[in-house]
C-alpha cells in the first residue's frame, strides 16, 4: 500500500508534538514522577504513536519518519515502563546510613563465597610458606620488592628510622601516604571483585597470589626471629586489609556465580545491589586500614610497644568479627528479601 | 535511498525491542569510536575538576600539605568513578561527553538505567581498562552483538546513539493545484497501480534531493527516471510530454502516486 504520508503526517503531527513536549517535560524531572492526568495522556499518545509507527512502511519520507517515530515511541516506552526511585528515596540520609547494616547482612548471606576466597588464600599461604620454609632461595622469586627479602635490615631501618627520619611533620607524610594506600588498596580490591566476569578465574588467581605473598613474608620473617615485629608491623592494618581483600574475592565469586546462571534465573537488579553493597563495605574497611597503616603501624618499639600494637590489632579483629557476624538482621533466609526496602518500588 | 538503508542495516548494530503492545522499534547502538571520544572528553573534564579542587584543597590545607595531598588523592579517585556513575544515573544516562557525542546509556530492555546499574558499569571500568587504554573493553565491544563492554554486560546496559531528530518537513511541490496527468485518468490509474512502493520512493527522493544534486546529475537522473516511467510503466501521449520537463513529469507522477490527486476524482 502506498500511504499518503503527507496527509497522514499532517493529521498526526499535532499528536507527535504533544508527545514530544510531554516527554521533554518528564525527562527534565529528576524523579520522573507523573501525575494521573499526565499518565493517561502519555499512555494515549504513546498508543497513537505506536500505531502510527506500524503504519509507516514505505514511501520517500518513510525512513526518516520511521526513525523519528521509533525514537518517539522508545522514549515514551521508557517513561511508561520505568518505575523511578522517588526523590525522598534518593535523598534520605537514613537510606544511605543503611549501608552500615546492609553490608554485614549481605556478607552473611553470601558467606560461602567468602569461605571459598579464604580457602584459596590459605592454599596460597601454604604454598608460599612451605616454599620459603624448605627452599629459602625461593624468596628471591616469591617476594617482589627488595625490602621484603631482607628482614634484618628492614627491621633495623624501621626501628632506627623513627629516631632521625621522622621529623616534626611526620604526620604530613603519613597522611599523604595513607591517601595513596587507601586508593591503591581499593583499586586492587575492586579489580578482584570485577574479575568475577572472568568466571572467577581472575579473582582466584589474584587471591592465590596474594596468599603466596602473605605466606612467604610470614614464614621468612618468623624464621629469622622477627615474628613479633612483623605481627606488630602488619596486623594493626592487616586485620582490616586482609579481610577486605577476601570480601572482594567474595564479591568476585558472587558475580561469577551470577554470570554462570541462566539468563532467566538472574535477578540482576537484586544481585547488582548486593555486589555494590559488598564493594562499598570493603571500601570503608580499606579506608580504616589505610589510616591505620600510615598513622599507627609504622611506629615501632620505643614509641609503641609491640605488645600494645598486637593488642590493638586483636581488639580490631574482635570488633570486625562482631560487626560482620552480629550487626543487622539475624534471620538470613527470610529477612533478606524484605531487608532491601527499595525492592517494592 | 533504498541502497543506503540496506547497507546501514547491515553495518551498524541495532537493538530491536518488542513492547508488550506488539510494537517493534529499533535503537541504533553506539560504536567504539564515538564512545572513546566521549570518554576522553569526560576524562579531561574530570581531570580539570580534580585540578580545580586540588588548588582549592592546597589553599585550605596550606598549613598541612600532607593532608591536602591525601584529600586530593582520594578525591581524584572518588570523583573519577562518581562523575560517570552519578551523571549517568541521574541525568538520563548521559555524561557531559556522552551528551556532546549524542550517546546515551540505557538498560538493555530499552528502559532508562537505574542508579545501581550506573555504578556497576562504571566500577567495572577497572577491568575494562586492562591492560592499558581500555583494550579489554574495546575488544569486548567489538565482539559483542550489542556492543557492550564487560561493565555493560554485567550491569545489563548498552550505549545507544541519540542524534536529535525532527519530524520530516512537508514539501512544497507535493501540493500543486493542477496536475496535467489528471487529464488522462486511465494512464494515471495505470501508473498508480503498476508502480511499486520502492519505485515511488525513488521518484520522491529524487525530487526531495533536488537541491543536493549537481545540475548535470539532476538532469540525468530525472531523464532516466522519466524515460523509465514513460517506456516501462505508463506511456503518456507525446503531446503532453512536449510541454513537460523531466522534472515536471516526475512531480506530476509523484502527485499521482502519493497525493490525494486520485485520477478518479475531480480536482477542485
Amino acid at each position: 500500500m502506498i500511504l499518503d504520508l503527507e496527509r497522514f503526517q499532517a493529521q498526526a503531527r499535532p499528536r507527535w508534538r504533544d508527545l514530544e513536549s510531554l516527554l521533554a517535560a518528564l525527562e527534565g524531572r529528576p524523579d520522573r514522577r507523573l501525575n494521573p492526568a499526565e499518565a493517561e495522556q502519555l499512555q494515549e499518545l504513546y498508543a497513537h504513536a505506536a500505531a502510527d509507527l506500524n503504519r509507516v512502511t514505505h514511501g520517500a519520507l518513510a525512513h526518516e519518519l520511521r526513525q523519528y517515530l521509533e525514537r518517539l515511541v522508545a522514549r515514551a516506552y521508557a517513561e511508561l515502563y520505568y518505575a523511578p526511585p522517588t526523590r525522598s528515596e534518593i535523598w534520605q540520609p537514613r537510606r544511605w546510613l543503611r549501608i552500615f547494616t546492609a553490608f554485614p547482612e549481605t556478607f552473611r548471606r553470601h558467606v560461602r563465597y567468602f569461605a571459598l576466597a579464604v580457602l584459596i588464600t590459605l592454599l596460597g599461604c601454604a604454598l608460599g610458606g612451605l616454599a620459603v620454609r624448605y627452599d629459602p632461595a625461593s624468596v628471591d622469586v616469591l617476594l617482589p620488592a627488595d625490602y621484603l627479602r631482607n628482614p634484618g635490615q628492614r627491621v633495623h631501618e624501621e626501628e632506627q628510622g623513627q629516631g632521625q627520619g621522622r621529623h616534626l611533620d611526620s604526620a604530613q607524610i603519613e597522611a599523604a601516604f595513607s591517601g595513596q594506600l587507601i586508593r591503591h588498596n581499593i583499586e586492587v580490591a575492586l579489580l578482584a571483585a570485577a574479575l568475577g566476569v572472568t568466571f572467577g578465574i581472575g579473582t582466584a588467581l589474584l587471591l592465590f597470589e596474594n596468599g603466596v605473598l602473605l605466606g612467604a613474608v610470614a614464614v621468612h620473617y618468623t624464621r629469622q626471629g622477627f615474628g613479633l615485629f612483623m605481627t606488630a608491623w602488619l596486623l594493626p592494618h592487616g586485620v582490616f586489609e586482609i579481610p577486605s581483600i577476601l570480601i572482594a574475592g567474595q564479591a568476585g565469586f558472587y558475580l561469577a556465580r551470577l554470570l554462570l546462571r541462566r539468563r532467566e534465573d538472574r535477578n540482576l537488579r537484586q544481585s547488582m545491589r548486593e555486589w555494590l553493597v559488598l564493594v562499598a563495605g570493603l571500601a570503608m574497611m580499606l579506608v580504616w586500614a589505610g589510616l591505620m597503616e600510615a598513622f599507627f603501624s609504622q611506629h615501632h618499639a620505643p614509641v609503641l610497644p609491640y605488645g600494645f600494637k598486637v593488642a590493638v590489632a586483636a581488639s580490631e579483629l574482635v570488633l570486625l568479627t562482631i560487626y560482620l557476624l552480629m550487626i543487622g538482621r539475624r534471620e538470613i533466609g527470610t529477612a533478606s528479601r524484605s531487608s532491601v526496602p527499595s525492592e517494592n518500588r | 535511498m533504498i541502497d543506503t538503508q540496506s547497507t546501514r542495516a547491515s553495518t551498524a548494530a541495532e537493538l530491536t525491542i518488542a513492547t508488550p503492545e506488539g510494537v517493534l522499534f529499533r535503537l541504533p547502538l553506539a560504536g567504539p569510536a564515538s564512545r572513546l571520544y566521549a570518554m576522553l572528553l569526560d576524562s579531561a573534564i574530570v581531570l580539570g575538576t580534580v585540578n580545580g579542587v586540588g588548588l582549592l584543597v592546597y589553599w585550605i590545607f596550606s598549613k598541612a600539605p600532607g593532608f591536602g595531598l591525601m584529600v586530593i588523592t582520594l578525591a581524584e579517585f572518588a570523583i573519577g568513578f562518581a562523575y560517570s556513575a552519578l551523571l549517568e544515573g541521574y541525568w538520563n544516562g548521559q555524561t557531559i561527553g556522552k551528551r556532546l557525542f549524542h550517546l546515551r546509556v540505557i538498560d538493555q530492555d530499552g528502559l532508562p538505567l537505574r542508579i545501581e546499574q550506573a555504578w556497576v558499569r562504571n566500577l567495572m571500568r577497572v577491568f575494562d581498562a586492562l591492560p592499558f587504554a581500555y583494550l579489554v573493553g574495546g575488544l569486548s565491544v567489538l565482539s559483542s552483538p550489542l556492543m557492550q563492554r564487560f561493565g555493560d554486560r554485567v550491569a545489563g546496559t548498552l550505549v545507544v546513539r541519540q542524534t536529535p531528530l525532527a519530524a520530516p518537513v512537508e514539501e512544497f511541490w507535493m501540493r500543486q493545484k493542477y496536475n496535467s496527468f489528471m487529464d488522462y485518468p486511465a494512464i494515471a490509474m495505470k501508473l498508480r497501480r503498476a508502480a511499486t512502493p520502492e519505485l515511488a520512493t525513488l521518484i520522491q527522493d529524487a525530487l526531495r534531493r533536488r537541491n543536493e544534486l549537481a545540475a548535470y546529475a539532476r538532469r540525468e537522473i530525472y531523464r532516466d527516471l522519466a524515460t523509465y516511467l514513460q517506456t516501462e510503466i505508463s506511456p503518456f501521449p507525446d503531446e503532453l510530454l512536449e510541454r513537460l520537463s523531466d522534472e515536471q513529469y516526475l512531480i506530476n507522477a509523484s502527485g499521482i502516486l502519493f497525493g490525494d490527486q486520485r485520477p478518479s476524482r475531480v480536482q477542485g
